[in-house]
């Protein structure tokens, strides 16, 4: 029986796994468009990111080593994950009011307006059916209809209506916020 | 021809060569689906501004190297015998361990610079009543503590030793710092140290149970200014810290990098005898050791007897910030993965809460050590 060569630190397992480059290939061409697909739901840098990595995490397990059809799946895991965890913070919200007098610090070139902007647009996508939050967060993160057809599990003439739909939702929500 | 559906309206402004060219012909003559089709553009229109993609660059190698860290651990507890993988958010484990005793030793130097700056002819007590940035990098630190006869190899090591002294150029430096034990609790570190000591009751998502309580005593050096330096002869001042108490919190998945600090002390203290102010903050600070612009950063701290400088490294971004009420200084890494802020209280007492975590959770966390 010949001996088989065993990897005992955990580097060198990953090194010796034969995908690996091509994976990281794969998460440098995507990483970006998944992290402003992730931050326009979640509305934070850290969020994004994290977000992101639990995404790439899933993406190695669930495509090892062919990442062609993964192009289009991290980036609708992105949309969903961030939903998933926009909702999750209104939960947390509720239980925990902690935010500081004043708010946190402005980031880079952020302004005043963009900022309550933003966070109206996210209480806007907590409200809004998760179908339509997702189609409005793909579509204008630069998916086209195909891949959000693809996405979504419909035909691709149905994309339009969809979108159609979920903007109106968008203006009269976003009225709603306003005026309340 | 009927009326063209709402979808395909919608469509004909994004792709409009999916779209047959006789919608297109029809939306010209039609009044009614004209209408439509600009009351849905304005309704993309708005939600184009709202969702547009934001600025956001993240770094690419950086997140790279966060998520083969994350394989690598997973990897490993898949080895034969060893636990399944469970679901992580991992967070960058960035966070610098720097020793209690290390911070206290830096905040010494950093007073010993300011509170000598600060001396008066007799005695002089330099009690900070608020904070200040002052941006530091590694060259600056490492030229303090080759300036102090610290040497320059590891400035965030602070002293070599618990006690010692050291002779510098232009006169002797005689420390005490003790060395830091661990505590069972917060109530026993708050023993220990001689206050109370406040923690948050909610802690951030990722943030895991405290991993271990630090008490570092005090620290104390006296710097005594020789002969030859003539301006100032004869001047000393002693600069105490601490003692000061420091909770490491784990994070949530178990990993050994803590997620988060909270750190609480007095406020540090210099006394001073011999020159007056004006000559000792002139000779300091003009001195070839001192970096000409961290001297510029100190000058413009402004009344040096009353605030304590918080040392910013590069690339931080800095914010003024209320904590509890009280004005304090916060940090913030380029991609606000990690955040650090500092106050004092307003009772004497200096605070430091940092993590691995977002800058509005990290200000969560201090405005609940009331």
């Amino acid at each position: 029986m010949g001996l088989q060569a065993r990897h005992n630190d955990p580097a060198e397992r990953l090194d010796s796994d034969p995908g690996i480059a091509a994976f990281e290939s794969f998460f440098r061409s995507q990483y970006r468009t998944v992290v402003r697909l992730a931050h326009n739901v979640v509305g934070d840098s850290q969020g994004a990111q994290d977000v992101a990595q639990d995404v790439f995490l899933a993406a190695y397990r669930r495509f090892p080593g062919d990442y062609e059809q993964a192009a289009g799946w991290v980036r609708v895991a992105a949309v969903h994950t961030a939903l998933n965890r926009l909702r999750g913070e209104r939960r947390r919200d509720k239980r925990q009011l902690l935010v500081p007098p004043g708010g946190y610090p402005l980031g880079p070139e952020e302004t005043v307006i963009e900022r309550e902007a933003g966070a109206e647009v996210r209480r806007v996508l907590r409200r809004l059916p998760r179908r339509s939050a997702a189609v409005l967060v793909m579509r204008h993160g630069g998916m086209s209809y195909l891949e959000i057809a693809d996405a979504l599990g419909v035909k691709v003439g149905q994309v339009g209506t969809l979108l159609r739909r979920a903007e109106s939702a968008l203006r009269k929500e976003m009225d709603r916020e306003t005026h309340s | 021809m009927r009326h063209i559906p709402d979808g395909v309206l919608r469509r004909l402004d994004d792709e409009p060569l999916a779209v047959p060219d006789r919608v297109a012909e029809h939306v010209a003559d039609c009044a009614r689906c004209s209408a439509r089709r600009s009351e849905i553009a304005c309704d993309a229109e708005q939600a184009v501004r709202l969702l547009s993609a934001p600025r956001l660059v993240p770094d690419t190698d950086i997140a790279w190297v966060r998520l083969r860290r994350e394989l690598e651990r997973r990897s490993g507890r898949r080895a034969p015998g060893q636990e399944r993988s469970t679901p992580v958010t991992g967070r960058p484990p960035r966070f610098p361990r720097v020793s209690l005793r290390a911070g206290l030793v830096i905040a010494a130097i950093g007073v010993l610079v300011v509170g000598t700056a600060a001396a008066a002819s007799l005695t002089t007590i330099f009690a900070p009543t608020h904070v200040a940035p002052v941006s530091v990098s590694q060259g600056d630190l490492r030229a303090i503590a080759s300036f102090m006869g610290l040497g320059d190899s590891n400035a965030l090591g602070g002293f070599s030793t618990p006690n010692g002294s050291s002779t510098f150029r232009f006169g002797t430096i005689k420390w005490s710092s003790g060395s830091a034990e661990p505590a069972s609790s917060a109530a026993a570190a708050g023993a220990q140290a001689g206050f109370s000591v406040s923690l948050p009751t909610h802690l951030p998502g990722g943030v895991g149970p405290v991993q271990q309580f630090m008490v570092q005593p005090r620290v104390s050096a006296t710097v005594t200014f020789k002969s030859t330096a003539r301006r100032v002869a004869g001047s000393s001042v002693t600069v105490d810290a601490g003692p000061g108490v420091l909770a490491e919190y784990a994070g949530a998945s178990g990993t050994d990098v803590p997620t988060l600090a909270v750190a609480t002390m007095p406020r540090p203290t210099a006394r001073s005898t011999g020159a007056d102010l004006t000559e000792i903050e002139a000779f300091l600070l003009a001195q070839p050791g001192i970096p000409p612009q961290l001297a510029e950063e100190i000058r413009l701290v402004g009344d040096l007897r009353t605030t304590l400088p918080v040392p910013v490294p590069p690339g931080a971004s800095v914010h003024s910030v209320q904590v509890a009420g009280w004005p304090g200084v916060l940090l913030a890494d380029s991609s606000n993965a990690a955040a650090a802020v500092v106050w004092e209280d307003g009772r004497g007492m200096v605070h430091a809460v940092a993590g691995i975590l977002d800058p509005q959770d990290v200000l969560n966390v201090a405005d609940q050590l009331r």
